[in-house]
């Protein structure tokens, strides 16, 4: 008997080592998109829920770059759009019309992210605060512009589409039966790795760098942190995960427009991180699902607002208003402070059930 | 235009001349020179000014004086509407120190309401026209400076220990808001505003002769009017004090017995005021309203912010100027990537004076 209890104990203990491990949270989060998938195919969600959940993957790695900059390195930037857009018009021109291998293509892809990512970090060594979001958002602007006028590269108006893409040789048309399940399942891939990357470089001696950054330039310099090495760092591993993320857009939405990668989508990430809270990776999720998915995996159901599509915006814009004036952590300080609240709740339910059994103590 | 490529060409060789210029007397000449930073920033305030100078003596090649004017006049309503959103943009930015990303909405706002009163003043009324076209202007002004008000007292007053980014974030919450509530008060039909005047007027100046659109007249003189109105209020009055003493510190200023709730409010107001007529006149071409209208302007007012420093009033109205002439001679050089020229310059401008043109430097304590 006390063997069996000895195991059980042993394996409590383990499943507890097992649960605290800072990946656990990302594998199952994964796992329970992988179920959503399974869902689908057995028709239980609708097209309407799994874009949403699939769009919130893409953006989340997205804004996880993006929080790397704003919420570690307090840097703010409103390029992201135009590397986003850059992602999918190189995966749309060197895969799709180029017909490189897609190794080839993330390859090149991920030298120009860094190289782009070294210009901006370079630049804001000279520009800082509100001044470098908005030269950032006119390199977006140019880059937009370049989309719109280099038309061999983009397709100019006319855009870039992509039908087909090949995988370790086997080829995914759209419109097949394996074709979203395998965009799907690169994505899953893809955004577990992200979280993982992203909580790796946070917990790391660069993690700390950034947020000593971003608190004070000239505290941290005195430390002996080397500004330019962080500030391009934390710049380039932005742009890569900008450019992964256009690179899974245009895989699953398969059309990509120049015009389309305008400030507005850079605004949007920049709110997706803000509204979740900049500091917690569950927070941008959560975010970037209310600011991306929540039109359309909920509201678009609720009669209310499927027949007045202009108070979808409002919805969203005054949801933004009141997290930044009431919660400026992020909503997830909200969940944070409800936990907080409930485990308070059930030792004051535990007390007085106490004092009911047994009597007060004296 | 004949010879403008060999001219923008030309004017390539002349800013990565003028680069290297810098590089080579900043890295051998200054290199160990007591007031190397001194001399560093005179050099580049030379060679800023030396390379804006040999790019309009370029254009004054290429496209001789009267051409030049005649262009300038012809965009000199962008240029009126370019001043109005920057000095909006800047108000609000010296006293409740965040960029407005709202502005071109609370702008298109005031638009719609305008052009809505126009509409129906004209359809009831046969009243002239140029009357109708400013009780629109009037009340558009109005509607926007309540809404500018309105913003300010109920939201951004109460978020007064927001970081700037917060604010920026709730003004970007505000553009949804106001697009979503624009088709919902204004009605889906397509809104149009028609312009003052589709005259134009020749006159001459010595030998030329040149055109000028009457519309522009009417920008020039109620933008000229408006300016330089609140810039004297600025300089004249109490409430101006009060401005300048919150931009240079917001607690110090309420301390010393200025009213910053109302300063920030009168503020935010007039800049949604300001925005309005810019966006009158962005929209009184005869075309549709719309709602995304503002937003290219709004960008630009940001960069010209940026170029002329924020740190200043006057020096991003200089900025405005600059990016006006920049934006409209781009066009002709080359009309695929004239944003792309236009962007590139205010960005080499930016990096070789990362607090803008006219901007001072504030000493931090740390």
């Amino acid at each position: 008997m006390s063997q069996v209890r000895l195991w059980l104990e042993k394996g409590i203990a383990s499943f507890k080592k097992v649960t605290k491990h800072p990946y656990f949270g990302f594998i199952v989060f994964g796992a329970i998109m992988l179920i959503a998938l399974w869902l689908r195919t057995l028709n239980v969600l609708t097209i309407s829920v799994i874009n949403a959940v699939v769009l919130t993957m893409i953006y989340s790695i997205i804004a996880l770059g993006f929080s790397l900059l704003l919420g570690y390195g307090g840097l703010a930037s409103l390029g992201t759009a135009g590397f986003v857009g850059l992602g999918t018009f190189l995966l749309g021109y060197m895969h799709g019309k180029l017909a490189l291998s897609l190794g080839l293509t993330l390859l090149i892809s991920l030298g120009v992210a860094i190289v782009l990512g070294v210009i901006v970090g370079f630049i804001s060594l000279r520009i800082e605060g509100m001044y470098l979001a908005i030269i950032t958002l006119g390199l977006g602007e140019i880059l937009r512009q370049f989309f719109i006028s280099y038309e061999t590269f983009t397709g100019g108006y006319s855009g870039t589409s992509m039908r087909e893409f090949t995988f370790f040789g086997k080829v995914f048309v759209s419109g097949d039966g394996a074709y979203f399940p395998m965009v799907y399942l690169i994505i899953t891939v893809l955004f577990v790795l992200a979280m993982i990357a992203t909580i790796n470089i946070i917990k790391s001696p660069t993690g700390r760098a950034l947020l000593a950054m971003k608190n004070s330039d000239s505290a941290a310099q005195s430390m002996g942190i080397s500004l330019i090495k962080y500030r391009l760092l934390a710049f380039v591993i932005s742009t890569v995960f900008a450019v992964l993320g256009g690179f899974l857009y245009l895989m699953h939405i398969k059309f990509s427009y120049p015009p389309q990668w305008s400030l507005n989508f850079s605004l949007e990430i920049l709110a997706a991180v803000i509204v979740g809270g900049a500091q917690s990776i569950f927070g941008i999720i959560l975010g970037v699902f209310l600011i991306f998915g929540l039109n359309l995996a909920v509201l678009n159901y609720i009669p209310f607002f499927s027949e007045n599509p202009a108070l979808i915006v409002i919805f969203n814009g005054v949801l933004i208003i009141l997290v930044v004036m009431f919660y400026p952590g992020g909503l997830i300080r909200l969940l944070q402070l409800l936990k907080i609240k409930c485990s308070l709740g059930i030792k004051r339910l535990v007390v007085k059930w106490k004092v009911y059994r047994y009597g007060k103590d004296h | 235009m004949p010879g403008a490529d060999i001219a923008l060409k030309e004017m390539a060789w002349i800013i990565a001349g003028l680069a290297a210029f810098y590089f080579v007397m900043d890295l051998l000449v200054f290199r160990k020179h007591p007031k190397r930073l001194d001399y560093r920033g005179r050099l580049l305030n030379v060679l800023i000014a030396a390379g804006i100078f040999a790019i309009l003596a370029i254009s004054v090649k290429v496209f001789t004086w009267a051409l030049l004017f005649q262009i300038f006049l012809m965009n000199i309503v962008d240029l009126c509407i370019l001043l109005l959103a920057t000095t909006g943009v800047i108000l609000i930015f010296k006293t409740s120190v965040t960029t407005n990303f709202a502005q071109g909405m609370m702008a298109t706002f005031g638009a719609f309401f305008a052009a809505t009163i126009v509409m129906k003043l004209t359809a009831s009324s046969s009243v002239n026209p140029t009357l109708n076209l400013f009780i629109g202007l009037i009340s558009g002004i109005l509607v926007s400076f309540l809404l500018g008000l309105f913003i300010d007292v109920a939201i951004i007053r109460r978020g007064r220990y927001v970081t700037s980014v917060g604010k920026q974030m709730i003004t970007m919450g505000l553009v949804m808001v106001i697009m979503g509530v624009i088709p919902v008060i204004f009605g889906t039909n397509p809104v149009v505003l028609p312009a003052f005047s589709i005259d134009v007027k020749t006159f001459s100046i010595g030998s030329g002769m040149y055109v000028i659109p009457v519309q522009s007249l009417y920008a020039i003189g109620i933008t000229a009017g408006v300016l330089i109105l609140l810039f004297s209020m600025l300089r004249f009055t109490k409430w101006g004090l009060g401005v300048r003493a919150t931009a240079s510190s917001e607690m110090v200023a309420g301390m010393m017995g200025v009213n910053t709730h109302v300063i920030t409010a009168m503020s935010w107001a007039i800049a949604g005021g300001l925005g309005a007529i810019a966006a009158f006149f962005y929209a009184a071409s005869g075309t549709q309203v719309q709602v995304a209208s503002m937003v290219p302007v709004q960008v630009n007012a940001f960069m010209a912010a940026v170029l002329g420093s924020f740190s200043s009033f006057g020096g991003p109205l200089v900025g405005a100027f600059l990016i006006n002439i920049f934006s409209s001679l781009a066009p002709f050089y080359n009309g695929t990537w004239q944003t792309v020229i236009v962007y590139g310059l205010i960005l080499l401008l930016v990096l070789a004076k990362p607090l803008g043109l006219f901007g001072k430097k504030t000493a931090k304590k740390v």
